[in-house]
């Protein structure tokens, strides 16, 4: 029995985002493991038999009647297996399908670390737009499942906040799925003032469409990840590509495969050649910084001007014909940051301008925290913001946050002890996770 | 949320002494070694605000209560107590995390603070700011 009260309290910090698991221990500057969200699995045939392959996961009883095999971490949904779906348990930021989470933190903390979570307390981050059903369950499945010593769950935004030193801040969170904006006063959420969109949905959907489709310059691309490609050969950039495919994959792949497979090239290429304009749009700039040049999995390769600023800049203006096609449109950081303003004491808005935290990997576009302060000084004269320059501290914050937090021998008062669980049960998370 | 960094007793004294008897100009206060309390580390009856600013470490958090002076337009001199909150871009991660989660435990036992201030540079505590 690990006593958790005392100073060395040892304690893990699991970080769930759509586009990444990140568990380590307290008190380390990064996630000693970084697992994709996404899983593969086989579905289970009613009433079947389960069978159990190299590299597969062990499942528990739970879990039988919908994965016959699952398959996670590294070899997971990027080796191409024959019939082999993929799932997501993350949708807008928060955990829809608790049936993976098992299999998918047992991977992280028992494969990768080598630990065992019964020895160790255990900091969950949650989105603060989490609701309350969904963060019982999580402590649930911690007291349950995994037999923790001890738990808590903490807000996302408020570690944020911390990590770059504010008590009272206003954080930019753009992930994978879920770009997010949070006012953070004396270390807890204004939440009358948090405002988020999918956002980066519509980045995704917006770089998607400008590859595939032709210009007057070049073809349309075609997204073929290299699990489906036998050979290529080296071609000029802009030639059409000379690329064999493996037929014999063709059959076996499955559609949800396929889209997780060229969502992946997409953000492969956003993250490698987009970028934002720092002064606004302006088609004469656009047009004169550097192409980049990428090469897809076909062979294919190309250099990307003008198309790589577009995609950056629907973060923060769309333009006006898809406006009046599309009502809905998510709404754009300036948006969510008028939004988020607009809900907060006139007083409250001088600070949290002050002390503006960009985190999360959709702000690494390069020019984005150039572009946010010329966005912003129009109307704050004194915006500050705090980008951290090195992208660990940008992409995993929210894990960093935690990871500080918890190996504090002074928050061990926070903590929910297995005993307290078993004589309060679900109400007790709510009571002592204020943020 | 809090970190559960205590306040020491000497911290809650020596701002009685600032409010009330004017004993001071300025406390700075810092964390205990093991990160369990807060203590005062200098109290100072100096008036220049420059000096005042030398003594902010660079790379290192602190916090500060200050008795501010100013001059009020047509209304002659003014005092306000401002509480500072001092956290460095330079500083550590660790120390700009366990500072600002246990602000809250020193701010709520000061009574009579007027203004805060969040400072990361020395712009943004430059005198005129704080007028």
């Amino acid at each position: 029995m690990v006593n958790y009260g005392g100073d060395e309290v040892s304690a893990l910090v699991v970080d769930i985002g759509a586009s990444s698991v990140r568990t380590g221990y307290a008190g380390d500057d990064c996630p000693k493991a970084i697992i994709p969200t996404s899983y593969g699995y086989h579905p289970a045939p009613p009433d079947a038999d389960v069978t159990m392959g190299d590299g597969v996961e062990n499942i528990d009883p739970v879990n039988k009647s919908k994965f016959a095999n699952i398959y996670i971490g590294q070899s997971g949904p990027s080796i191409w297996r024959e019939g082999m779906e993929v799932g997501n348990p993350v949708v807008e930021g928060l955990i829809q399908d608790f049936n993976p989470i098992k299999p998918l933190i047992d991977h992280a903390l028992d494969k990768i670390m080598r630990v065992h979570s019964s020895e160790h307390p255990i900091l969950v981050t949650e989105p603060t737009w989490n609701t309350p059903a969904n963060r019982e369950r999580m402590a649930e499945i911690m007291f349950e499942e995994f037999n923790v010593p001890a738990f808590y769950i903490a807000n996302t935004g408020v570690l944020n906040a911390f990590a770059a030193g504010k008590g009272s801040a206003l954080v930019i969170d753009v992930g994978q799925s879920m770009a997010s904006v949070t006012p953070v006063v004396d270390g807890f959420v204004l939440r009358k003032g948090l405002s988020h969109s999918p956002l980066p949905k519509l980045i995704h959907a917006h770089a998607r469409h400008i590859l595939i489709s032709p210009t007057p310059h070049r073809r349309g691309i075609e997204l073929l990840p290299h699990q489906l490609i036998a050979n290529k050969t080296l071609v000029d950039a802009g030639a059409p590509p000379k690329f064999t495919i493996r037929q014999d994959r063709i059959a076996g792949t499955t559609e949800s495969w396929r889209i997780w497979a060229e969502t992946r090239e997409v953000d492969e290429w956003v993250q490698s050649v987009a970028g934002v304009l720092d002064q606004g749009w302006n088609d004469t700039v656009a047009a004169q910084r550097t192409t980049r040049q990428y090469e897809f999995p076909t062979g294919y390769n190309n250099y990307f001007g003008i198309e790589r600023f577009q995609v950056g800049e629907q973060l923060f203006t769309h333009s006006p014909q898809l406006v009046a096609s599309n009502p809905n449109l998510p709404k754009t950081i300036p948006q969510l940051i008028t939004e988020a303003l607009r809900a907060c004491d006139p007083e409250l808005r001088q600070v949290l301008m002050g002390n503006v935290v960009l985190t999360g990997g959709g702000t690494l576009f390069s020019g984005f925290a150039d572009r946010l302060t010329a966005e912003l000084t129009r109307s704050f004269p004194h915006t500050k913001i705090h980008a951290p320059g090195n992208p660990v501290e940008r992409r995993y914050g929210g894990w960093l946050g935690g990871s500080i937090l918890a190996s504090l021998g002074t928050f061990h008062q926070l903590w929910i002890s297995k005993e307290e669980w078993q004589e309060h049960g679900k109400p007790i998370v709510g009571q002592r996770c204020i943020h | 949320m809090s970190s559960g960094v205590g306040v020491s007793d000497q911290c809650l004294t020596a701002f009685q002494d600032l409010k009330l008897k004017k004993k001071f100009k300025y406390i700075i206060f810092n964390l205990n070694k093991e990160l369990t309390e807060i203590v005062v580390e200098k109290t100072s009856d100096n008036q220049s605000y420059d000096d005042f600013l030398s003594e902010l470490p660079e790379t290192e958090c602190r916090w500060v209560i200050y008795d501010f002076e100013f001059e009020k337009e047509g209304g002659g001199k003014r005092n306000k107590i401002i509480f500072l909150s001092w956290s460095p871009d330079d500083a550590k991660i660790k120390q700009k995390m366990v500072f600002a989660s246990s602000r809250d435990a020193l701010k709520r036992s000061l009574t009579g603070v007027a203004v805060e201030i969040q400072g990361t540079d020395f712009s943004e505590v430059a005198y005129e700011s704080g007028a």
